[in-house]
């Protein structure tokens, strides 16, 4: 009995410390987002590399997912609402569920699967290789020039591409709503632009940053946890995945609570 | 202190400036491209470290340690950063070409390297 209250005592005490040092984090990262000085040309370049590997690499591949998933979806669902008698909730169900919650979703899930299990690899290899003690010892600012371009880049590329799922869902919606309901364009732009409110809109895009932030910030804190040893590298990345899958979970569960409340 | 590895040679030695003093990068690049120059290695500022010879590697290294504000430099056992053998030569003609650049040079080796730097234990 009393080790079972010992383990629950100590597994809360780790989770608490987790969640103290990654909310700490956080909080200093997002002081040195709003600081001018931040903004060095090394750290744009490092901006700009990095939208480049995780927005436009994954694009031919990240488009082929959204038209197949999407549009596959989008005819599932309309011939459920047709089946049910419920066309005139499709612009609702389009933007509430398909557009608010699976575009974030499945964005989010891809660019965590690629590109943040790779930074956390890139931070923990750093730490191994002493590279990271190498840009301490030449004063650089690791939050400025190795953290922060990486985590604007995960709120940035986020945001585009679920905005992108969601044009490409509501394209196949479009062509969809011509083949089951016989809705011409007209028709269709008119409930989908009715069903769509400005706290949605909102919640999606405090969604989608909270989203890009975590999954870049998480893999990069449990990087740097890494030993100076080998073997430590995948430990770290194992940690980091673990830690994004909660987090994503921990985000929609929120999200849903706040916009039905 | 190893190069940065995701990082060319351009990357490693411009960083230190771009960060500290806020280089723009086309005069980051021309600063880089001159150092470069002067050793005839112009060719390897988008090579990235494992695609560099030992020679080219300690070159870039140092390039880099005088990008800081007065720099002094300190060489700790460069016989065992060069993997293949080299005399004092080297290392003498090497730091010659940038001698302008930096204010002192220490450097420190093992007893049993004496030898190699030409030295003895004689007064």
């Amino acid at each position: 009995m009393v080790a079972v209250i010992e383990h629950i005592g100590r597994s809360t005490l780790n989770i608490s410390s987790t969640l103290r040092d990654t909310l700490s984090f956080s909080f200093r990262i997002i002081r040195k987002m709003f600081n001018r000085e931040t903004y060095n040309p090394a750290m744009r370049a490092v901006l700009i590399n990095q939208i480049y590997y995780t927005s436009v690499q994954i694009l031919p591949l990240f488009l082929l997912a959204s038209i197949l998933i999407g549009s596959l979806l989008i005819g599932i669902v309309f011939q459920i609402i047709k089946d049910m008698g419920l066309a005139e909730l499709t612009g609702r169900i389009l933007m509430g569920f398909v557009v608010t919650e699976l575009s974030p979703m499945i964005t989010v899930l891809l660019i965590t699967l690629r590109s943040s299990s790779a930074m956390n690899t890139e931070i923990a290899v750093m730490k191994v290789n002493n590279e990271i003690n190498t840009l301490l010892r030449f004063n650089i600012n690791l939050s400025n020039y190795l953290f922060l371009p990486r985590i604007i880049n995960g709120i940035i590329s986020v945001v585009l591409l679920s905005s992108l799922f969601s044009i490409v869902v509501l394209a196949s919606g479009m062509l969809f709503s011509k083949l089951i309901f016989g809705m011409s364009l007209d028709a269709y732009t008119i409930l989908i632009l009715n069903s769509a409110t400005f706290s949605d809109i909102v919640i999606l895009f405090l969604k989608c940053s909270a989203f890009g932030f975590f999954i870049t910030l998480i893999p990069i804190q449990c990087g740097l946890n890494a030993t100076n040893e080998l073997t430590s590298i995948p430990i770290a990345v194992l940690h980091g995945m673990v830690k994004v899958f909660i987090t994503i979970i921990t985000i929609e569960v929120l999200s849903l609570i706040i916009r039905f409340i | 202190m190893p190069l940065i590895s995701n990082l060319d040679v351009y990357g490693n030695i411009a960083l230190i400036r771009q960060c500290h003093e806020h280089l723009p990068t086309n005069e980051a690049r021309r600063l880089v491209e001159g150092y470069l120059r002067r050793y005839a290695l112009e060719r390897i500022a988008s090579k990235r470290d494992p695609a560099l010879t030992d020679e080219e590697r300690f070159r870039v290294m140092l390039l880099r340690a005088i990008m800081v504000k007065d720099p002094v430099l300190v060489i700790n056992q460069p016989f065992k950063i060069m993997h293949y053998g080299k005399d004092l030569g080297f290392f003498d003609d090497t730091l010659k070409v940038i001698d302008d650049s930096f204010k002192e040079c220490y450097i420190f080796d093992l007893t049993w390297n004496k030898d190699r730097y030409r030295m003895s234990d004689a007064p």
